[in-house]
């Protein structure tokens, strides 16, 4: 056998090898997936979207309250940690070429490894304590600081892929450092960021370990931000340990509704994203 | 004729190397003023001082006295910004913003600048499309991205740009040597045109192209002005060795 076939042969090998291994990283998401449907879509209906929990017992009911509440904890977040994560990443892309943005780069990348419910006390006593009760804020701000190392560290890696001549050519015409970063550096960089934001989103949407120090749940719906609020992945919870089988079918259903949503934000996300930056496809 | 940009002992430095020494030249107005010069000789370091834009790159540093104008640019009360809008400039690479239209790109720098009367911008993106030869070309896809043109169209469109905001000087670095020879004329073409009414800095790495378009050319060697006078002067007469054995093609 000469050379050239050998190394044919090992060609093929290798290629089903890296073949298989993608194969095998598929297959728990497919798995879970298709369990999750299985089991799950039989208890999805318009009534498990606007009706709150019945009593043990009773049939029916559904979970609107915790996807009502799932929605408000996601936007409470969002609201403090997307400005700040997208703010924190310029400082580090266009100014952090120092020992601050050094020591800010280290620190967000071991928050990024911190476990969630170590964050969930910290929001506890940062929150809980003073204010005297569980509510949407505490959660909020849990999952708030959850996204931000996420946020932060792909505005900064995007930022930094946007070529030095373009803000160059900006700042030639003599436009202001705040208005080239902003108006273009960020706007060409956007696409990236969206990506994580929205990785940051997925990963909090279906948080609960911080959620059972802050936002508790609750079997009603929601009575403003001071007070405890349901949220998807806390019922889930609540129903998948419970021995009631009617719960559990309600706990697939969630589950199924908890990744759909996630899906669709970041389907019709993308979808708004490539309609306004064509130019990406023809790269 | 007159003298638009007068330039005394200017030095420029990165960090601690120097990339130009002791620099003295004066800049004809409504010239093409060619710098010609070997690779890493200062050549764009030099345009980069006149639109005060060098001073951008992390640890560099400018000395000396520029005057546009009669006033030195570099002077303490002078707002960097003001001098870029007076002094526009042409990159080597074609880098329209990707994220913004051929209409954007155009009108960039007026609308970051505060300028948002929408016919006011129509008058201008038309004006200098025209100015840049682009406008048969992109006049009906204003909308398109700007980087879905070609690299000789997208340096058209670079050029609009610059000349959008109404500046007395431009600057190009190398501004045809990413593109082709039928681009290239077009480009040359051009700059021929805007001498009228501009004065013009070309770096090149192209003696022909400088024989071509300039009517100065100033020699450039690790850092230091060699020689400058008109250029037929230049190629055909060259005083210093230097100079004669780089446009004969002996070296560079």
């Amino acid at each position: 056998m000469n050379l050239f076939q050998k190394r044919k042969i090992v060609n093929r090998l290798m290629c089903s090898l890296a073949f298989l291994c993608a194969f095998l990283a598929l297959v728990p998401l497919l798995s879970i997936f298709g369990y999750v449907v299985s089991k799950g879509i039989t208890s999805v209906n318009l009534d498990f979207f606007i009706h709150l929990p019945k009593p043990v017992g009773e049939p029916g009911g559904g979970m609107g309250n915790a996807i009502v509440g799932s929605l408000i904890l996601i936007g409470l977040s969002c609201l403090w940690a997307i400005p700040v994560g997208i703010w924190g990443g310029v400082y580090l892309s266009e100014f952090g070429n120092n020992k601050l943005g050094t020591v800010v780069r280290f620190t967000a990348d071991v928050l990024n490894g911190v476990p969630s419910i170590v964050i969930g006390v910290f929001a506890y006593t940062l929150f809980v304590l003073p204010m005297k009760s569980f509510s949407a804020i505490s959660g909020g701000f849990a999952l708030g600081i959850i996204m931000i190392p996420t946020i932060m560290r792909t505005t900064e890696e995007m930022l930094i892929l946007v070529p030095r001549t373009i803000r160059e050519a900006a700042l030639a015409l003599g436009i202001s450092q705040f208005r080239t970063t902003v108006s273009i550096v960020l706007k060409t960089a956007l696409p990236g960021i969206m990506t994580g934001i929205l990785l940051a989103i997925a990963r909090i949407a279906g948080e609960t370990a911080p959620l059972l120090f802050t936002a508790l749940g609750n079997r009603f719906w929601q009575h403003g931000l001071t007070q405890p609020i349901a949220a998807l992945p806390l019922q889930i919870f609540a129903y998948a340990i419970s021995p009631f089988d009617d719960w559990h079918r309600q706990a697939w259903a969630g589950a199924l509704v908890l990744i759909v949503m996630v899906f669709l934000m970041s389907f019709i996300s993308r979808f708004v994203i490539a309609r306004r930056y064509k130019f990406l496809r023809s790269r | 004729m007159k003298e638009e940009i007068i330039v005394s002992n200017l030095n420029a430095y990165f960090g601690s190397v120097q990339a130009l020494k002791d620099i003295n030249i004066s800049i004809q107005e409504k010239m093409v003023t060619a710098i010609i010069g070997p690779s890493g000789c200062g050549k764009s370091t030099f345009i980069r001082c006149i639109n005060r834009l060098h001073e951008v790159v992390p640890h560099a540093k400018v000395s000396g006295k520029i005057l546009l104008d009669g006033k030195d640019i570099y002077s303490a009360e002078i707002d960097p910004m003001d001098i870029r809008r007076k002094v526009g400039m042409v990159f080597q690479k074609p880098n329209p913003f990707p994220a913004l239209s051929i209409y954007d790109n155009v009108a960039a720098g007026l609308k970051l600048n505060g300028i948002t009367k929408r016919d006011h911008l129509d008058e201008i993106v038309e004006k200098t499309l025209k100015m840049a030869a682009l406008w048969d070309e992109v006049k009906d896809k204003l909308n398109s991205s700007g980087i879905s043109l070609s690299g000789g169209q997208q340096q058209r469109l670079c050029i609009a740009r610059a000349l959008a905001v109404k500046p007395e000087v431009i600057l190009f670095d190398e501004p045809a040597s990413a593109l082709d020879p039928i681009s290239t004329a077009k480009i040359e073409e051009l700059i021929a045109d805007l001498k009228k009414n501009y004065t013009i800095v070309i770096v090149t790495h192209n003696m022909q192209q400088a024989a071509r378009i300039s009517d100065y050319t100033g020699f450039f060697f690790l850092g230091e002005l060699v020689e400058f006078s008109e250029t037929s002067n230049i190629f055909t007469n060259p005083k210093d060795k230097k100079t004669e054995d780089y446009v004969t093609g002996r070296f560079g």
